[in-house]
């Protein structure tokens, strides 16, 4: 059991992480967009960050420019949840700090949970060592 | 490609005076639609045409008589001169072979500009007289590129989103996350997993090849274990494979060091594509094997099938976009033609080579040679972990 943030602006997809992470006994919050879950972050301290990448208002790599991941939390682990597999943008996300890209579209619920439950228990790795994963 | 030499030319040409050819040498060369310089056998700027010096930024007399890598001045893409011995127009001059590349050279006044160029010697009785560069500002082509490729992408994740919403609630719906189901209603939704799986692979294969054909695949070259990926890629295989029946077997053999270096994103859909279409033309109860042969200074990846094989009259045409084997066509409806147009693309950019053999009705075998150390292909990006 463990606290998540899923930031995603799909409702849908949000309403689905949610309902597997749940029955997985996690305790959720959420937010649509980067800005969102700054605000969130205020009052609610995440052990791990399910982050999408491209979001209207704010996306996800200027929320972990602003969130200062590496430096003011080096505990929190972020999961990048994209489409846009091995591009600039998930290459930025790992040297903003990002634990592990994984592609939505690739993720069953078993395989999203097990994932998870791998990152909580896995040391981050080293600036950009690390690749997408199904 | 050889030169022409002397010998080659019509007799009426030899009839003509040597000022009369000297004239037409001049309009020709300064007719040429795209930059042109000449250089006499020293690399010294003899001649340069307005279209040279307007993409350069000098004027005629600041290069007439210069030396031609030390006054225009080659650039990589990350701003680093380029080494003297590795300037086309040396190397043309060593070889005796025309030269074309892409480049970066720097106008009088910094600004750093794309070029296409090619050098070609100009050879005397088999000695370099001189060398003619003809270059283009290509500066327009790559905004263009970049510009679709932005495109694709941002249309690929645009499909994507409202693809894994189908595909995470029908996963959702058939794990029983909202109640049981029966096994019709389970059935129908596996041929809706299966149908979302199908456009997702469609949709990375063309995002794949967007990057590809512009040179924007990021390329990460570390050590990495060819065997075991192998057996990692069979392992995720299993299953298409055992749904017709197939044996799918992995060795490494070879005395060679175990890790080359080169990208595991890039190789993994090289091999996975591979074996992919090896059991998806293969009949039932056949087999798909891949030996991975460590050698000393390159390692071979062999994929052997028992399927359909490759008809005689199409294999020339088997690493083209769109190609379908028309034998194939016949029993598997659901391929695109663009997965071994890909495939060549990407173990180039890894400085790899492919081939292959085939019998019709008695199967195909594709060979990956792929060097011990790194070796990306011009034009392609290099990052550090994507």
């Amino acid at each position: 059991m463990a606290r998540i943030l899923v930031v995603e602006d799909d409702h849908d997809l949000n309403n689905a992480y949610c309902i597997i992470l749940k029955n997985e006994g996690h305790e959720v919050e959420t937010a649509y967009d980067g800005k969102e879950a700054l605000t969130k972050l205020k009052h609610f301290s995440p052990q791990l960050i399910l982050l999408d990448l491209l979001m209207p208002v704010m996306g996800g790599l200027e929320f972990l420019q602003a969130y200062d991941l590496m430096k003011s939390h080096p505990d929190v682990k972020v999961l990048i949840f994209t489409n846009m597999e091995n591009s600039p943008e998930v290459a930025e996300a790992y040297k903003l700090g990002a634990h592990r890209c994984i592609i939505k579209s690739w993720t069953a619920p078993h395989n999203l949970a097990r994932v998870i439950d791998d990152a909580l228990h896995a040391k981050r790795p080293k600036n950009g060592s690390a690749k997408a994963a199904a | 490609m050889a030169t022409p030499t002397h010998d080659d030319l019509p007799a009426t040409i030899l009839e003509q005076s040597a000022d009369e050819q000297r004239a037409r040498a001049e309009a020709l060369f300064y007719s040429i639609g795209d930059g042109a310089i000449a250089t006499d056998e020293f690399g010294r700027i003899t001649r340069v045409n307005p279209i040279a010096r307007r993409i350069l930024g000098f004027k005629k007399s600041e290069l007439i008589g210069e030396w031609f890598p030390k006054k225009v001045i080659s650039v990589t893409d990350d701003d680093v001169p380029v080494a003297l011995i590795d300037r086309p127009i040396i190397r043309a001059f060593l070889t005796g072979e025309p030269i074309t590349e892409k480049t970066y050279y720097r106008r009088k006044n910094g600004q750093k500009i794309p070029v296409s160029m090619t050098v070609s010697p100009i050879l005397v009785n088999g000695k370099p007289r001189g060398a003619i560069e003809v270059f283009r500002d290509i500066s327009f082509e790559q905004e263009v590129d970049r510009m679709k490729s932005e495109f694709i992408s941002l249309a690929s994740h645009q499909l994507r989103t409202p693809l894994s919403a189908i595909q995470t609630y029908s996963n959702m719906l058939a794990a029983g996350y909202m109640g049981e189901v029966s096994s019709d209603q389970r059935a129908a939704l596996e041929t809706i997993i299966n149908a979302t799986d199908r456009m997702n692979e469609l949709i990375s294969t063309l995002l794949n090849i967007t990057r590809m054909e512009s040179g924007s695949i990021p390329v990460d070259m570390r050590p990495l274990q060819v065997g075991k990926l192998a057996d990692e890629i069979l392992q995720e295989l299993a299953l298409p494979a055992a749904e017709k029946s197939i044996k799918l077997s992995a060795k490494t053999v070879g005395n060679g060091p175990k890790a080359i270096d080169t990208d595991r994103f890039i190789l993994k859909e090289i091999i996975t594509n591979l074996v992919t279409n090896a059991i998806k033309y293969t009949p039932e109860n056949g087999a798909v094997k891949v030996t991975v042969r460590l050698r000393a200074k390159n390692v071979l990846i062999h994929v052997a099938d028992t399927g359909w094989g490759i008809p005689k009259y199409s294999q020339s045409q088997i690493f083209s976009k769109f190609f379908r084997g028309h034998n194939v066509v016949k029993r598997e409806t659901s391929g695109t033609g663009l997965g071994l147009y890909l495939v060549k693309g990407l173990v180039d950019t890894i400085g790899g080579r492919i081939w292959f053999k085939s019998q019709e009705g008695k199967g195909t075998d594709f060979f990956v040679e792929l060097p011990r150390t790194a070796q990306v292909s011009a034009g392609h990006d290099t990052a550090a972990g994507v």
